[in-house]
């Protein structure tokens, strides 16, 4: 897409690129005619549970729809307690409330890496704790395999927040395959986008088949279903992935190689696990805490280049505050304050890469 | 369903713009929609359920109130009160034949909220229940998920006269895009709230940031993803601009169901298809179960699916049993689905 209103920046964080392709395959749909839930989106759910390398794949209206129905599969209601990371989407903490149980939030690892801390995790373990969340941060492994074996060693279920982690691995395997459920993302800005849309991966028979029948109303008030158009158009973009993924991967190399250079600026992430992330975002942190607003203010104002911030602290909102306060989460909260995001997308140039890289250093010297 | 070409170009537009996800199609959606259903404020949604959600949350409900909702509603409407903390209680009919709730005789002081069905796209009096709650205190919701296009009694837009109006856009239904929904009411809070509880109560949109309206955003409630995106709302938008079209497709086709129902069946609303209708469906009511049963079989046989009234809430609804036990409902949206030409499940029902 063209950015080109006179209210847009020149340069978007995301841009999403609609091939002649993807065009035929929705076209096809409202040809034939029949939109509701059919053949398309088994057609997707069986490719996507292929490429994922897992038993299941339910295709749903959203990722926090999928949130929803894993929390309630892995058996979460109300008195329950399922810890959860600060740094992510509010989403991964509201799907536990919805299920009236309570999240209790956990601090993240550090600078060099976002993700929840498994040794924080431990120590808020109690009686009433159901579940694990792991958010895959930027589509880089969190620690899955230690919070595992929490969950092992407890009796708890892991639930993956693999929203921004399409096709990306810790080892050989999958990310969104290592817990109870994985939940995916496919709104307009991710790797793997159709609109609004998600899908819960899972090898469990019995959370498969709970999601199958709950996302429809009949079975408890809920429409979590996705439609035949927004299928066929994943299907579609399925087939390219991993070449998005590449060139994905290949842009974050190059931004890591000039963001070096810069002087007050953390890059998360070592370069080996570049090649296995799935590489929604290109996040860098600032040293200096206070500069995030003015850096992210003149890039937009200056050189009409797009940023965003991810996350704010979810325990620091409003809604959070109020129903649980005085939570303190000292590296969720650097990070919140420092956390840049750098435009991002398969197709980006060199040159708007490098216009990024100029206006970044820019930022930071005023 | 056939969609126009129009329909199609209008939805592979929004496609191939890039812009998937709550942008200036919904907004154009909205304005449309409310212009069309004579209210202040439309909200496109993921679907009716979560319009009907969402207009329970807005309404105040919560742990401890109770609805009031009809003994036919079906799990949208049924469901919705109970997803908010609250309590459904199920209204019986007045008649089997005149197959509309008798919600005030259901009222109790507790009532916090009444949700109004327009069951097969027959208006209920909405207008007067609207009233009615006035002087109580009480909400009115219409659930008018099966109720795109229809007026009530007093020339209004059926969805337009409660406090809060739901309608469905699903596969099947008149309108119908796939999965959408869509919120309307008159009210500015009321309004303000379902808007920010649909997108999880964020204090602004991507589209905002997208566009340097905004920087970051607080989350100031639990809310929801509960969007609609772009390509439906183009298509939406697109079938909005035909309802009136579709109504009177529909009308025809229920006029030949009912003709078509044999001497000891009686179609409900007896004497004429109500002159507000946009229906959904017919119901067809037989003198007894085994009747019904061999109605059912026809029209199973036509390859359209035979229903009768949902069973979504408990409670002593004697005359909404026998409406169950003796009624078959025959789906205009699934005969278009199946590719049938209402004639021709209309011989096999005179056959029946």
């Amino acid at each position: 897409m063209t950015v080109a209103s006179g209210t847009s920046p020149s340069l978007p964080l995301f841009d999403l690129r609609v091939l002649p392709e993807d065009i035929a395959a929705v076209a096809a749909v409202y040809r034939d005619g029949r939109l509701g839930m059919g053949e398309r989106v088994e057609a997707f759910e069986a490719a996507f549970a292929q490429q994922l390398g897992c038993r299941h794949a339910v295709a749903l209206s959203s990722c926090t729809g999928a949130l929803h129905l894993a929390y309630l599969a892995a058996g979460v209601g109300p008195g329950d307690e399922v810890i959860v990371p600060s740094m992510t989407f509010a989403a991964t903490a509201n799907a536990v409330i919805y299920c009236g149980a309570t999240p209790v939030f956990a601090d993240a690892i550090g600078t060099h890496d976002l993700s929840i801390d498994p040794d924080h995790v431990e120590t808020l373990i109690g009686p009433r704790t159901k579940a694990i969340a792991a958010v895959h941060f930027g589509g880089y492994a969190a620690p899955v395999e230690r919070l595992a074996a929490l969950c092992e060693r407890h009796g708890l279920e892991l639930i993956e927040d693999a929203a921004h982690a399409p096709s990306a691995r810790l080892g050989d395997r999958k990310l969104g395959t290592f817990g109870f459920a994985g939940a995916f993302s496919f709104f307009s800005n991710k790797v793997l986008p159709c609109g609004e849309g998600g899908l819960l991966a899972t090898d469990d028979d019995g959370a498969a088949a709970y999601a199958r029948e709950y996302r429809s109303p009949a079975a408890g008030g809920l429409n979590y279903r996705m439609d035949e158009p927004r299928a066929a158009l994943l299907l579609s973009r399925l087939r390219r992935l991993e070449d998005d993924i590449a060139q994905r991967r290949a842009l974050v190399r190059r931004y890591r190689r000039g963001l070096a250079l810069l002087d007050g600026v953390i890059v998360p992430y070592r370069d080996e696990d570049v090649e296995l992330s799935s590489c929604y975002v290109m996040p860098i942190l600032l040293e200096d805490e206070g500069r995030q607003s003015p850096v992210r203010r003149a890039m937009r104002e200056r050189h009409a280049i797009q940023t965003s911030l991810l996350y704010p602290a979810v325990h620091e909102f409003t809604a959070y505050r109020e129903r649980f306060p005085g939570i303190s989460l000292p590296r969720t909260e650097r990070l919140a304050r420092t956390e840049v995001t750098l435009p991002l997308f398969p197709h980006m140039t060199e040159t708007e890469q490098d216009r990024v890289l100029a206006a970044l250093e820019d930022a930071l010297a005023s | 369903m056939r969609l126009e070409e129009a329909e199609i170009e209008a939805a592979l537009a929004a496609v191939s713009s890039g812009w998937l996800t709550m942008g200036p199609r919904i907004q154009a959606l909205e304005a449309a929609a409310a212009e069309r259903l004579g209210v202040r404020h439309a909200l496109a949604v993921s679907s009716g359920t979560a319009a009907l959600h969402l207009a329970c949350v807005a309404a105040g409900l919560g742990e401890g109130s109770i609805a009031v909702v009809s003994s036919l509603a079906g799990p949208e409407a049924a469901f919705a009160p109970r997803s908010s903390g609250a309590e459904a209680v199920a209204a019986d009919l007045e008649a089997v034949l005149e197959p509309v709730a008798d919600l005030l005789g259901a009222v109790t002081p507790a009532t916090r909220v009444v949700i109004v069905s327009h069951p097969t796209g027959v208006a209920a009096d909405a207008a007067g229940l609207r009233r009615a709650c006035d002087t109580q205190g009480i909400v009115l919701i219409e659930d008018a998920t099966d109720a795109l296009g229809a007026t009530l009694p007093d020339g209004r837009a059926a969805g337009s006269a409660g406090h809060l109006g739901c309608f469905s856009l699903a596969d099947g239904r008149l309108g119908g895009v796939g999965e959408g929904g869509i919120v309307v009411t008159g009210d500015d809070a009321l309004a303000a709230r379902v808007k920010s509880l649909r997108s999880h109560a964020m204090t602004s949109v991507t589209w905002d940031r997208h566009r340097g309206h905004a920087d970051s955003y607080d989350i100031v409630d639990i809310g929801f993803n509960f969007r609609m995106d772009e390509p439906r709302a183009a298509l939406a938008m697109a079938r909005l601009e035909r309802v009136g079209a579709l109504v009177e497709a529909r009308r025809a086709a229920a006029q030949t169901i009912r003709a078509a129902a044999p001497a000891d069946v009686t179609p409900a609303w007896p004497d004429a298809l109500p002159a507000g209708a946009a229906p959904q469906a017919v119901a067809l009511v037989a003198p007894d179960e085994a009747r019904r049963d061999a109605l059912a079989r026809a029209l199973t046989a036509c390859g359209v699916a035979a229903r009768s009234w949902p069973r979504m809430l408990h409670g002593s609804t004697p005359v909404a049993a026998e409406a169950r036990a003796r009624t078959v409902l025959v789906d205009l949206g699934a005969i278009e689905a199946a590719g049938l030409d209402a004639r021709t499940v209309a011989h096999a029902l005179r056959a029946a």
